[in-house]
């Protein structure tokens, strides 16, 4: 059987995708009902190559969805703060004002467990562990947006110290990913 | 999104159309898990009219798969295609789900 290799989600404040250098800059109430809006309007300008369909605004607006939804918990006196590159490739930070991603050590926990199910092909396990569920998961929440988001953005996904700021970077040569 | 129901091959068949998101999931999941729980036992999903699937959307598919599991059902998934397929191949989703293609199962 193969060997099985598992992503995390990492912490690393001085990780140069954090250096906003030279980025757009935009920012958003946390509006719950304005997030797929807001996370549009950030591509405005995107090449179409890098659009992949919808599957690009997908994932932008699941970044954008947490910082509204988790981070800021849907206050929309609370700020999220985008800033972006669209040029050779598609690169975002995204800050909320929340508490961070207190839960981080134990989502890496919980997707060895997952992947571990799957690679065993313990189908009954890993429908089970399908879906993260932390101690804030509401029933709508799908649980599975930082597992696609870890294989989607191939440069690198990565939080700061405090928990409540990711960047990303997804690479692309030949039109494609 | 919009949802239509109709029956093929003795499958009960509900066709969704427009985007499966964060705001429209939910409810196609309550409609779904509805018919689950009114005693359908064997069920087709047909997504030729969805172009964007996020993670809500996926969740809603999981919560399907596992209701229809506590009664050992049956639940198969045809029309997938372009980033809504992509997107259930990225969180591996697309393992535990029985995709139809034209020609049948697969």
């Amino acid at each position: 059987m193969s060997q099985l290799i598992v992503r995390k989600l990492i912490v690393d404040e001085r990780n140069e995708l954090f250096d906003a250098q030279g980025m757009k800059y935009a920012e958003f109430p946390s509006e719950y009902a304005r997030i797929r809006e807001f996370s549009s309007a950030l591509l405005e300008e995107c090449p179409e190559r890098f659009r992949e369909g919808t599957l690009l605004e997908q994932q932008v607006s699941e970044i954008i969805k947490n910082a509204v939804k988790h981070g800021n918990k849907s206050d929309p006196a609370k700020r999220v703060r985008v800033w972006y590159d669209l040029r050779r490739r598609v690169r975002l930070i995204v800050e909320d004002e929340g508490e961070g991603f207190l839960e981080l050590d134990d989502w890496n926990a919980f997707l060895v467990r997952r992947q571990t199910a799957l690679h065993n092909q313990d189908f009954d396990e890993f429908l089970q562990l399908a879906s993260w569920k932390g101690k804030n998961s509401t029933p709508d929440d799908g649980g599975n947006s930082l597992i696609a988001a870890l294989e989607y953005w191939n440069g690198g996904m990565v939080f700061n110290a405090a928990r409540n700021k990711v960047g990303v970077v997804r690479w692309y040569s030949n039109g494609s990913a | 999104m919009k949802l239509r129901s109709g029956d093929a091959g003795g499958f009960d068949t509900v066709f969704l159309h427009g985007d499966c998101d964060l705001y429209s999931a939910p409810k196609m999941r309550n409609a779904v898990v509805k018919r689950i729980d009114t005693g359908i036992r064997r069920l087709r999903l047909d997504f030729e009219g969805v172009s964007y699937l996020d993670s809500t959307g996926v969740g809603a598919i999981i919560q399907i798969l596992q209701a229809m599991k506590v009664v050992s059902g049956d639940v198969v998934f045809r029309g997938l295609h372009g980033a809504p397929r992509k997107v259930l191949e990225l969180s591996n989703v697309i393992s535990l789900m029985k995709i139809e293609s034209d020609g049948g199962e697969r």
